[in-house]
């Protein structure tokens, strides 16, 4: 464990002083954030009305199935600030919709069919109106945008093993280590570890960013870490035989393809051809935490997936073991 | 210390060896030189010896320990410093040092004390990364002191130093040797061989040639002569004299009696010329 510490110790303060673990550290927190800042805009499409104190019980109430609705003295005041809030207002029977001019295109349209329909509640339609929910409880953005980033961090957490592998080849320090008492095992620990530790750090970092409530931590704990072994293994296999970062950085982006691959195929692929994406241990990562993030995910199938991913990133590891082994010699 | 019975290496893992039938031993205190050029097989040697290779065909014992199934505490008994200089650039020599101080299980020596032993105590805060290539060497070469090795990898340890640093790693060896520390020492220098070595192994082409001691080559390699320069009727003179020919050896009493000598050496082979007498190649 000492010798384990040292190594994690040591990369720290040499990811430090190139800012490259502050860097990688920085890294899900700005991104959750950009994402952040991307969410509020989707969210803007929901129909927000300004109404007076005095409008009708009966309309509010009407509004408020479909509208956040806020109650405003001065009317004119907030519908010219920067958001798109409408105004409500009623004279006698007639409803008059108040607008800036440079609300988001169509929501105008569409308080007008709202508004619309209450006038003429009465009046009998040709055709019969159903509403239907889609399934959404939270912002798709939002979801698959977390998703997107904590599976993201897996291949983060390898690049900074990755880069950590190859200061040590680049300074052949590997041999100076190798004629210690250090163990294989503690060695390799020791440099997987903080590649672990960032990607569960940029885990959490995400859902603290983008205010994930009620979900079930150490379901997530156990997902995220099957899935760190993968970017770990790749992350080492390619760091042993790199003596120079920008490579090694470039073979590393080639990963990137399988977990984008997998991630919008497994949003976008029919449910009869979802199977093509199975031999992906991205696939099994972003199908648990998907059902982790909208409160949905069970333990049995917390540890069917982790143990999918094990199963995939051990068969990996025995195609690259050979590579690793001869790598660290 | 070390026991080497039959050692064969070949990278390409056939009949091509880079080092073949190795025979010697080494015993508690000595140092041990392996003098050969650039290729002969030394730092393969070394390479298994470290168990930084695996051994293929031969038996090898470092420190009691069986190298075909070495133990990793055998690492807590023997130091190596390389020839190529392999310290972590972004750290400085002290956190160099102490990194690689807390991987042994032994009672390890005081970093700052290393340092100053070889000069390097101001810069001890200096990245190691900006450092010239001899302050590096000196780094990597007190590094693999640190546990207080009982047998002492060296390869190469002067190159590419200047002559008062070499002095000094030279003057730490002996010391370190003088404490008991035994030494395994590769090099093609002959004059860091001959200063620092009990016995030396010319090695070529992977095989051993010769295992002596340099006192002992030289005597048997040696011409038995004495160049003389002296001054008669003022006027310098130099005379080459057999120590074998009484006739010479009188005319050598004759001269040192007359007290005007300007110069006078023998004529002991270097270890060079034996090297060349002996293998027919340079040590270059």
């Amino acid at each position: 464990m000492r010798r384990i510490l040292n190594f994690v110790i040591r990369d720290i303060k040499s990811g430090t002083r190139d800012w490259l673990v502050i860097y990688l550290a920085a890294a899900p927190i700005m991104f959750a954030l950009v994402l952040k800042m991307l969410i509020p805009s989707v969210g803007d499409s929901t129909l927000n009305v300004a109404i007076y104190e005095d409008t009708p019980p009966a309309i509010v109430s009407y509004l408020e199935t479909y509208a956040k609705v806020i109650e405003v003295n001065d009317m004119e005041e907030r519908i010219l600030r920067m958001d798109d809030v409408f105004g409500v207002v009623v004279n006698d029977d007639k409803v008059e919709i108040v607008t800036q001019g440079n609300e988001m295109e169509g929501t105008v349209d569409l308080l007008k069919t709202i508004v619309g329909r209450y006038q003429n509640e009465s009046v009998e339609l040709p055709i019969e109106v159903e509403f239907s929910d889609i399934g959404w409880v939270m912002s798709p953005m939002k979801l698959e945008g977390a998703n997107l980033l904590i599976i993201f961090n897996t291949i983060l957490g390898g690049m900074l093993i990755l880069l950590n592998l190859v200061e040590e080849k680049m300074s052949n320090t590997i041999s100076a280590i190798n004629v210690t008492p250090t163990k294989r095992k503690e060695f390799i620990i020791g440099k997987g570890l903080l590649g672990f530790i960032l990607t569960l750090y940029g885990g959490a970092a995400v859902i603290t960013v983008l205010g994930f409530e009620g979900i079930n931590y150490a379901m997530l704990f156990v997902s995220v870490f099957a899935i760190s072994f993968i970017g770990a293994i790749i992350g080492f296999s390619i760091g042993v035989v790199s003596d120079e970062p920008i490579s090694a950085i470039a073979s590393m982006k080639t990963v990137f393809i399988p977990v984008l691959a997998s991630i919008f195929g497994a949003i976008y692929l029919p449910a009869k051809w979802i199977f093509i994406l199975y031999w992906s241990p991205f696939y099994w990562a972003y199908d648990v935490i998907k059902d982790i993030l909208l409160v949905q995910a069970t333990w049995g199938q917390v540890f069917m997936n982790s143990g999918i991913i094990l199963i995939i990133t051990a068969l990996v590891f025995v195609g690259l073991r050979k590579r690793i082994v001869n790598g660290l010699s | 210390m070390i026991k080497v019975n039959g050692l064969y290496h070949s990278y390409s893992k056939d009949e091509n060896f880079a080092v073949k039938n190795v025979n010697f031993e080494i015993s508690k205190g000595e140092v041990f030189g392996f003098l050969g050029p650039s290729g002969a097989g030394k730092s393969t040697t070394q390479g298994v010896l470290t168990g930084l290779l695996p051994i293929q065909k031969g038996e090898v014992e470092v420190v009691g320990y069986d190298i075909r199934h070495p133990k990793r505490e055998m690492f807590n008994k023997i130091g190596v410093s390389f020839e190529q200089s392999n310290v972590y650039g972004k750290l400085t020599a002290l956190e160099n040092l102490e990194f690689y101080r807390k991987l042994f299980d032994v009672e390890t020596m005081n970093s700052m004390d290393l340092l100053k032993w070889v000069g390097l105590d101001h810069v001890a805060n200096k990245k190691a990364g900006e450092f010239s290539k001899g302050m590096k060497h000196r780094l990597t070469f007190i590094r693999s002191m640190l546990n207080n090795p009982e047998l002492w990898f060296l390869d190469e340890p002067t190159t590419g130093l200047d002559p008062a640093i070499a002095s000094q790693i030279k003057d730490i060896v002996k010391e370190k040797n003088k404490q008991g520390t035994t030494v395994f020492l590769t090099t093609h220098n002959m004059y860091v061989a001959d200063e620092l070595c009990h016995r030396v192994a010319f090695i070529i082409d992977g095989e051993i040639k010769l295992i002596d001691s340099p006192r002992n080559l030289k005597l048997q390699h040696g011409e038995k002569f004495v160049v003389v320069e002296h001054l008669e009727n003022d006027v310098l003179k130099k005379e080459q004299l057999s120590l074998i020919i009484d006739q010479d050896k009188a005319r050598l009493n004759e001269i040192i009696s007359t007290g005007k000598i300007e110069m006078m050496h023998t004529k002991e082979a270097t270890l060079e010329e034996i090297f060349i007498k002996v293998t027919g190649r340079g040590l270059e």
